[in-house]
């Protein structure tokens, strides 16, 4: 008898192993099937023997040693396996390493690849799966990720060798879902572990050592109730039917190529039988072609008749090759018959990482998130007890505790704002004014220097795609500012045109190389006359100045809808400035504000924010902004569809909407005659004027005057909601 | 990975040829661009008065070990050119960033808006 090594729990019951085991090769061993039937490779080729091990699904239990105290847990029959809403520690250890050459399998092929890579002065890592070294997956560089022993190593290489050999084929017919099929080289791993086999039969070539007896002629069909009972083959004398515990299948091969499908056009070679051709099987006729998934003969016939005809299209629509396996299992049996039916098998399907089934942990190993981008008062605002917030790729303070309060400051006395996240550039040469012309519907020429003008930016099809301050320094020197998620493509969208029209025009940013505090309330030009700035600005005027020592760009301009001073300034400079306007302002009841203050105070201005309130089709009609727009220019970007569509009915328009009560969610339906006819694109409860304010979108012409939002009655006003006149923020 | 170190500049956007006969006492001149330059340490000298020239505080940065070259190496997924100088600019760990590399030392270069990601992403 031989030891016993440990015990593991299998669906709750105590299942003794023997040194060497692994999970499936003990559960075999005790005459169970880790499953729940199918053919079993016992080499990592298909997921018959797929189940959940310590709580981790889908793990391949041929290739899992069998460990004492273990807890593996049959996935179940009728659905996906159990959901663990638990959290689990997943962070995994990643290691990297490179090489010259990257062998994926260690036997013949691959150790004779490997020699004669040595043996030209390459440096070799052979990575064999029985060794340890599981690949998962062949990305760019080329980079071949690997699994070994609950780390991932990312190895990059020159050049990638896959000798992973060949899998054995797997039977389609009745009775193939039976307890008791092995393929061959199954059979020699249990044999060979002392499993007892009981009457076993093969079909096709005996595998070396393996008591069995051979049957004749081709596999017709299985039975058994859910194990197998009996073989039946056919031969030219006609049908034999043999009763039998274990059938011993060796029913061709096919290349374990799925590492150099997914390598594209990268440096990857395939070696050994791998790289061989290898005869398909018959076509099936019945039964289960994937058994992953569970697609049938029938299912491939109707997607057939439906007009998929391309391999990739049958994929998609029958779901074969899209399960645990990948492919390795059903795919010779879809091309077989595929081919039966066009005369020739078209080439597999392409793969995709990851080849094996991967925790989410191991998925992200290594793996970063996008990079947010942190202000140079970003300590500060922590400091200040801020809460951040990840907005138009920048880490910005949400609110410090209270935004109602940070509203108050704004609106009574005076307030800072971090707004460094902007886009900020400058564009100087001989042709600025005329590459400025055509890229604003607004009259550049009219900007004088040391004037600044709100503008629109629109594309060609006079939808604004981002709105921002022009300031002009001189004759051919501006300075240009953009939304804080917008910069980016504002950057773009200059270059392409500056390229496309040949300009004389310079572009320099300076987004990250400037920071900006936004001093806004009506106590704002007192603080900074504190600070240096005696001469106030008037609005829309700006000027290079120093405000506490600090060199700066003011411009005073307002989105609170209060008197304000944009401080653009050097980045390094930032926290000096901050610092010293909070001291200064100590005494008049200074606060920052956040941006769910600066949300609900250019609201009550009725300021749009473009992706917002905006959408992607949105033109200064829609908007209510044709005032931004100066159709008396030449030419500009956007003019030529804004002039086709003006005589054109719309039935889209953005309003302002006012209503008593708490203010409804964002994104409420607007609702008028029991229909929705647009939504609400920003709210906010106004203390100030003691009724919520909204901005929305009507569809549906003609537009009402009253709708209904979240039950209550709301009233179509064009904003702005606070100080229409302007005089606050020009005071 | 530790602190960075500010990288004062000069950064300026001219016609390339202009740039190309960008004058330095001490700096090193970085072609960011084909109309881009940043000129590290020291000043520049730009004979073009239709140039942009600007003080620039944005970029901080990391002058490596050779062993920390390897090591940043792993965290690409673009190949660090072989020969020297060069300059190579893409993701290091997710983040945008730029290498400068000389025989002598190698120079991992990013706006100060992104370095915190460096810091933590960079063992």
């Amino acid at each position: 008898m031989s030891p016993v090594a440990g015990q593991f729990l299998l669906d709750g019951s105590a299942l003794g192993f023997e040194p060497g085991d692994t999970v499936a090769v003990a559960v075999v061993r005790a005459a169970q099937h880790p499953g729940h039937g199918g053919t079993l490779c016992l080499a990592g080729d298909c997921g018959n023997c797929v189940a959940e091990v310590e709580g981790i699904a889908y793990v391949r239990t041929c290739l899992t040693p069998a460990a004492d105290g273990m807890a593996v847990t049959r996935h179940p029959t009728d659905g996906p396996p159990r959901w663990h809403a638990e959290p689990r520690e997943t962070e995994v250890p990643v290691a990297h390493d490179e090489t010259d050459v990257a062998v994926i399998g260690g036997g013949d092929a691959g150790r004779a690849a490997a020699t004669a890579e040595e043996q030209a002065g390459r440096r070799v890592l052979v990575l064999d799966g029985p060794a340890g070294d599981e690949v998962v997956a062949v990305y760019a560089g080329p980079t071949v990720i690997v699994r070994r022993h609950g780390a991932m190593v990312h190895i990059r290489a020159t050049e990638v060798v896959v000798a992973t050999g060949t899998a054995e084929t797997q039977p389609v017919g009745p009775g193939s879902r039976l307890i008791g099929l092995l393929t061959s080289r199954a059979a020699q791993q249990l044999h060979a572990a002392g499993v007892d086999l009981g009457r076993a039969v093969a079909v096709g070539p005996v595998p070396a050592g393996v008591p069995c007896t051979a049957l004749r002629g081709s596999l017709l069909r299985l039975e058994g109730d859910s194990r197998v009972s009996a073989v039946v083959t056919r031969d030219a004398e006609g049908e034999n039917r043999v009763e039998c515990d274990t059938v011993i299948l060796d029913l061709g091969r096919s290349p374990r190529d799925m590492l150099s499908r997914m390598a594209g056009d990268l440096p990857v070679r395939v070696v050994g039988s791998a790289a061989e051709t290898h005869p398909l099987p018959p076509p099936p006729t019945a039964g289960v072609v994937c058994p992953c998934v569970g697609t049938t003969v029938d299912d491939l016939e109707g997607v057939w008749s439906r007009g998929f005809r391309e391999l990739e299209l049958i994929k998609r629509a029958s779901l074969a090759g899209t399960g645990t396996c990948q492919g390795s299992v059903c795919m010779p049996h879809v091309l077989s018959w595929i081919a039966a039916r066009t005369g020739e098998a078209p080439p597999p399907f392409t793969a995709r990482p990851a080849s094996r089934q991967i925790t989410l942990g191991e998925a992200a190993a290594d793996v970063h998130l996008d990079a947010f981008r942190r202000t140079p008062l970003h300590d500060e605002h922590l400091a200040l007890g801020a809460r951040m917030d990840r907005f138009g790729g920048w880490w910005r303070p949400w609110h410090y505790g209270d935004h109602l309060a940070e509203y108050r400051a704004v609106r009574e006395a005076v307030s800072l704002g971090d707004v460094s996240t902007l886009g900020k550039f400058i564009v100087a040469g001989q042709d600025t004014v005329e590459f400025l012309q055509r890229l604003y519907p607004t009259d550049v020429s009219t900007i004088r220097p040391g004037r600044s003008r709100y503008a629109l930016l629109l594309n060609e099809r006079g939808h604004v795609i981002d709105d921002g301050m022009i300031c002009r320094e001189t004759e051919d020197r501006f300075v240009l500012t953009f939304t804080t998620g917008g910069a980016g493509n504002a950057e773009m969208w200059m270059r392409d045109w500056l390229e496309t029209w040949g300009l004389q025009v310079h572009l320099m940013d300076r987004t990250m190389s400037l920071a900006a505090i936004n001093v806004t309330g009506p106590r704002a030009a007192e603080l900074l006359a504190r600070v240096g700035l005696t001469d106030p600005l008037r609005f829309l005027q700006h000027a290079h100045v120093e405000v506490a020592g600090i060199p700066a760009h003011v411009m005073r301009l307002s989105f609170t809808g209060e008197a304000s001073f944009e401080i653009h300034h050097p980045v390094d400079r930032s926290v000096d400035l901050w610092r010293g306007l909070m001291a200064m302002g100590g005494d008049m009841g200074i606060r920052p504000h956040g941006l769910q203050a600066l949300f609900a105070l250019r609201l009550e201005k009725g300021h749009v924010i473009i992706g917002m309130d905006t959408e992607l089709d949105s033109t200064p009609r829609r908007l209510g902004m044709d005032w931004a727009v100066n159709m008396d220019k030449r030419d500009f970007l956007g003019r030529d569809a804004l002039a086709r569509t003006a005589a054109l009915p719309d039935h889209r328009r953005l309003v302002g909407l006012t209503m008593d009560g708490p203010a409804p969610t964002e994104g409420s339906p607007i609702w008028s005659d029991g229909d929705v006819i647009g939504h609400v694109t920003s709210t906010f409860a106004s203390p100030t004027l003691g009724h919520a304010v909204m901005l929305g979108w009507q569809k549906r012409t003609p537009f009402p005057e009253q709708v209904e939002v979240d039950g209550r009655t709301a009233t179509v006003g064009a904003p702005p909601f606070y100080d229409p006149e302007g005089a606050r923020a020009r005071a | 990975m530790r602190a960075p170190e500010p990288l004062p500049a000069t950064r300026v956007v001219a016609a390339p040829a202009v740039l190309d006969g960008i004058a330095t006492d001490g700096g090193i001149t970085l072609r960011l661009a084909v109309d881009e330059a940043l000129v590290l340490g020291g000043g520049a000298v730009v004979d073009d008065e239709a140039a942009l020239v600007e003080d620039e505080a944005g970029f901080v940065g990391w002058w490596l070990t050779p062993d920390e070259l390897t090591e940043v190496a792993h965290h690409l997924e673009w190949t660090i050119p072989a020969e020297r100088p060069a300059l190579a600019q893409g993701l290091v760990a997710g983040v945008p960033a730029r290498l400068w590399l000389t025989e002598e030392r190698s120079l991992l270069l990013v706006s100060g808006a992104y370095a915190h990601e460096l810091v933590e992403r960079l063992p």
